[in-house]
């Protein structure tokens, strides 16, 4: 699960049930707002963070993000409703990724759905969407509980993160299936998560425990704290854009302003024949027009540049959105919002500054964009028949 | 009569070969199944009461008195509607094609202004004040009949983006001074733009209570202006903001419209009550009905109230969710009464005397009409109405009652109440005579039958959601709903003309009429014959 945009105008984020185990582990002490919640920035520094995660476990507070838990007899054609995920399609234990999208077919936000049982749902936004879920819920036998505020998150990722979580003693019944129960005395829900190429697994429980689990990990577990910075780099590595920040939600978006699931390569979450999600029918009229795309590029320069300009063929056709330095490509990994039309596969980016100096750039393939792509070439050969 | 019973029809069985249902035999929704039917398609007109007109129907209010709910005037009845489906022929005549009307004012005095609003300058007053309102109301005039293409909602299921553009063009071809009354007028309030106008006396008054009267939005907000311009863009008996009395009533009209539907056609059942939409692969299908049969069609015009077109009829499930906020969105907190009141004999004071076949307007004064407004919207009964009353008799010979004499007037701005009871009714009826006084003192005393209609009681007889009946919104808000609910949550085929869908109070036919023109150009382009 990504975090959205950070809240670069909150006054006094609140603490997450983490806060104070996160705070006491916090060299670096730097720290952010998401959804008026304070997270950590850097933990001890980025590169370390960084290499611990690609290496070994790391555990990282995901209190900021949105959760609901969805129960009723209608609890599944409600999250079809309101994500794109084929809920009904969920066995228990199945998790699924997809999109919320509004009425025209722009996308308001990421989405997981883990069925925990046959009438119970865990419904995870990066940002919260109270009112959304209320008026989506009428005249459904469906109730979304936000309990974002009622429990603390963690996250374990990593290639060792299984073996962390073995010793800490939270091992899950299962390792890929969502499940819900009581664990050490503890009730706990736990579902599998992807950050970027890293497997992981994310544990929800009472908030009141939150800094008996953090210990037991940290001093069984022998997992590292992370920091947004050090997950910034493995989002941009696995090509998930950032909702704020590589693209404006479509409920908050200036006219012209909001991206179909196809402009922000993630067709492949928000498939027409998956089922009957909002925004399916203004998706199939617009979804041929995409305007803009969002791609991953790999940048032959060693510093960040949001903003930058992208030209293709000495013609600026669009704008970085988001960068960061890649330890593992040793280049800047950023994705750039170009126009629809321009599919060039090498680009110049201006470089800030007096001078006119631009850099060398091309698509760099990334986990999610190969999905889009296996997606494009499933459905070229597809007829919709209800066009 | 093609009505046949539902029951005997289609019970349990599903039915085809038909191009387009009609949901509901409203005046919307007898002219969408009269374009349908004329054009070719085979249509089927389901109607849930044994009665067609929606809440335009003649009732019995007193024994031997025959009362007409529903419009008791008209004043936007669509032009095209009446040439295109060749209402003449069918029926329609007026008793009176522009009504002239006598305002009352607190302090006793009394105006007559011409039908024809374009004689302002015959208006007993001063030669600067009549010279200033002849100007005003001439703008004004001008502008509405510019502004009239935006007078109805700009997004169609089928033809968006032509619809816009026409209205781009047309107003791009704006002249210079009407491109100046626009940005002066667009946006402002009716009192902003009398104050800048008139000083305090009779004009202001009277053409603050028009501007108000069966609108939502209050006299001192902003978009007030357009309301005014809304009701004069009208074009009665071919004459611009007139007001017109038909023969037989409003109710009269809805028979021409049934006249035209036989005439093209079409099939009407009667007591056939809709349970469901059918949609299929996000298209219309058909109807399931209540009594368990179906009936397939592609084409379905919806002209109930949207919350039971949308809401009940379709599902959650379907529609989108910007769409079902839209719709479940809290609305007016104003509603009007009508109000049918039978007199022991003529009314015998001078004024009434003198002016029975005029439209009597008790014009409040300006402070008063905001404050009813401020009252209203609270949840109380204002202490004063605009108040507009006919007596039919006097114009229609027809409708002319041996030894009494109908008495039917409007009332505006009252609170909307979902359920009022018995004293709220009272509380509201007493106001309302005591604001006839005005017009005709002493009335009180001749009363006979006093029957109020409330928008709950008309929701109540048409099986709608009361606020399909409330006064309509602000114009903004307006436009944002007709434009929402026309455009169907984008489910192909289904089309709505519904209350919501139309802009401006009154009988009108515009909202089924581009309901039934969307639904042809989406049939022709899908390839079906005409």
């Amino acid at each position: 699960m990504i975090f959205p945009a950070a809240d670069i105008i909150a006054e006094a984020p609140r603490p997450t049930p983490l806060f104070s185990a996160a705070a006491s582990t916090s060299d670096a002490n730097v720290w952010t707002s998401i959804n008026g919640w304070s997270v950590a920035r850097v933990m001890t520094s980025i590169e370390s963070e960084y290499a611990v995660a690609k290496a070994g476990a790391v555990v990282a507070d995901l209190g900021p993000i949105a959760r609901y838990a969805v129960r009723g007899e209608d609890a599944a054609a409600f999250l079809a409703r309101v994500t794109t995920v084929p809920a009904q399609r969920l066995d228990p234990g199945d998790s699924a990724r997809g999109l919320i999208l509004d009425d025209r077919g722009g996308v308001i936000d990421l989405a997981e759905v883990s069925r925990l049982s046959s009438d119970l749902f865990l419904l995870t936004t990066p940002t919260a969407h109270a009112r959304r879920m209320k008026i989506a819920a009428r005249g459904m036998a469906a109730i979304a509980d936000d309990i974002t505020e009622q429990v603390a998150v963690l996250g374990v990722f990593g290639p060792e993160a299984s073996e962390a979580l073995s010793a800490a003693g939270l091992k899950m019944p299962g390792d890929v299936v969502a499940a819900s129960g009581m664990v050490r005395g503890v009730e706990t829900a736990a579902r599998p998560i992807q950050f970027g190429a890293l497997p992981g697994v994310e544990l929800i429980f009472p908030k009141e425990e939150a800094l008996t689990v953090w210990g037991r990990l940290l001093r069984r577990g022998k997992v590292t704290p992370i920091g947004l910075d050090a997950l910034e780099i493995l989002r941009l590595e696995s090509g998930a854009p950032r909702p704020g920040v590589d693209f404006i939600a479509a409920d908050r978006a200036r006219p012209g302003g909001a991206r179909t699931p196809y402009e922000l390569g993630l067709a492949h979450l928000a498939p027409l024949d998956s089922g009957g999600f909002n925004g399916r029918r203004g998706l199939r009229r617009f979804a041929l027009e995409p305007r803009r795309q969002l791609i991953t590029l790999s940048i032959d320069d060693e510093v960040s540049m949001p903003g930058a300009a992208v030209f293709a063929q000495d013609k600026a056709v669009g704008r970085i959105t988001s960068c960061a330095w890649s330890p593992a490509i040793k280049r800047v990994v950023a994705f750039a919002d170009i126009s629809a039309s321009c599919t060039a596969a090498d680009y110049e980016i201006a470089v800030s500054g007096p001078a006119d100096v631009r850099v060398a750039a091309r698509v760099f393939e990334t986990a999610e964009s190969a999905l889009a792509l296996d997606f494009q070439r499933s459905q070229s050969g597809a007829t919709d028949f209800r066009l | 009569m093609t009505a046949k019973p539902a029951e005997v029809q289609s019970a349990g069985r599903i039915e085809g070969g038909i191009d387009a249902i009609v949901i509901g035999a409203s005046a919307d929704g007898l002219a969408a199944a009269a374009y349908l039917g004329k054009a070719g398609l085979r249509t089927l007109l389901l109607e849930e009461s044994a009665e067609i007109g929606g809440p335009v129907r003649a009732r019995d209010i007193a024994p031997g008195i025959t009362g007409i709910d529903g419009e008791h005037l008209l004043r936007i009845l669509d032009p095209d509607v009446i040439n295109e489906l060749d209402l003449y022929r069918f029926g329609v005549k007026y008793a009176a094609r522009r009504l002239d009307t006598v305002y009352y004012f607190d302090d006793g005095e009394t105006l007559q202004l011409d039908g024809d609003l374009q004689h302002a300058a015959d208006l007993m007053l001063d030669d600067d004040t009549r010279d200033q309102f002849g100007a005003f109301m001439g703008d004004a005039l001008e502008l509405s009949a510019f502004l009239r293409p935006a007078f109805a909602p700009l997004r169609s299921v089928s033809d968006e983006n032509a619809t816009k553009q026409a209205l781009d063009k047309a107003l791009g071809q704006a002249s210079p001074e009407i491109s100046a009354l626009i940005s002066r007028y667009a946006l402002a309030s009716i009192e902003d733009v009398l104050n800048a106008k008139f000083e305090d006396g009779p004009v202001k008054t009277l053409l603050t209570s028009e501007a108000a009267f069966l609108s939502g939005a209050a006299p001192h907000e902003a978009f007030s202006f357009m309301s005014f311009l809304r009701s004069l863009a009208g074009e009665m008996a071919g004459l611009q903001g007139a007001l017109s009395y038909p023969e037989g009533g409003a109710v009269s009209i809805i028979n021409a419209l049934r006249r035209a539907v036989q005439a093209a056609k079409v099939e009407i059942r009667a007591a056939a009550r809709v349970k469901s939409i059918l949609i299929e692969w996000d298209r219309a299908a058909g109807v399931v009905l209540e009594n368990g049969g179906q009936v397939r069609a592609p084409i379905i015009v919806n002209a109930l109230d949207a919350q039971r077109a949308f809401l009940d009829m379709i599902g959650p499930d379907i529609i989108d969710i910007e769409f079902q906020r839209m719709l479940t969105a809290p609305r007016s907190h104003l509603a009007s009464a009508r109000v049918q009141i039978t007199l022991k004999g003529a009314a015998t004071n001078d004024a009434t005397k003198e002016n029975p076949g005029r439209r009597l307007v008790y014009a409040p004064p300006p402070e008063d009409v905001r404050r009813a407004f401020i009252d209203a919207r609270a949840g109380r009964v204002p202490q004063n109405l605009i108040v507009e009353a006919i007596f039919p008799g006097a114009l229609d010979t027809e409708t002319a009652l041996d030894g009494d004499v109908l008495l039917s007037a409007v009332a505006h701005p009252l609170p909307f109440d979902e359920a009022p009871d018995r004293r709220r009714r009272n509380e509201i009826s007493a106001v309302i005579l005591a604001m006839l006084e005005k017009i005709a003192p002493d009335i009180g005393d001749q009363v006979d039958i006093v029957d109020l209609r409330l928008p709950c009681d008309l929701a109540r007889a048409t099986g709608a959601s009361s606020a399909a009946y409330a006064a309509k919104p602000a114009m903004m808000q307006q436009w944002a709903l007709a434009n929402i609910s026309t455009s169907a949550s984008d489910i192909g085929g289904v089309y709505f003309c519904g209350p919501e869908a139309q802009i401006g109070a009154g009988l009108s036919c515009t909202a089924g009429k581009n309901a039934a023109k969307a639904a042809l150009r989406e049939f022709k382009k899908r390839g079906g014959a005409l």
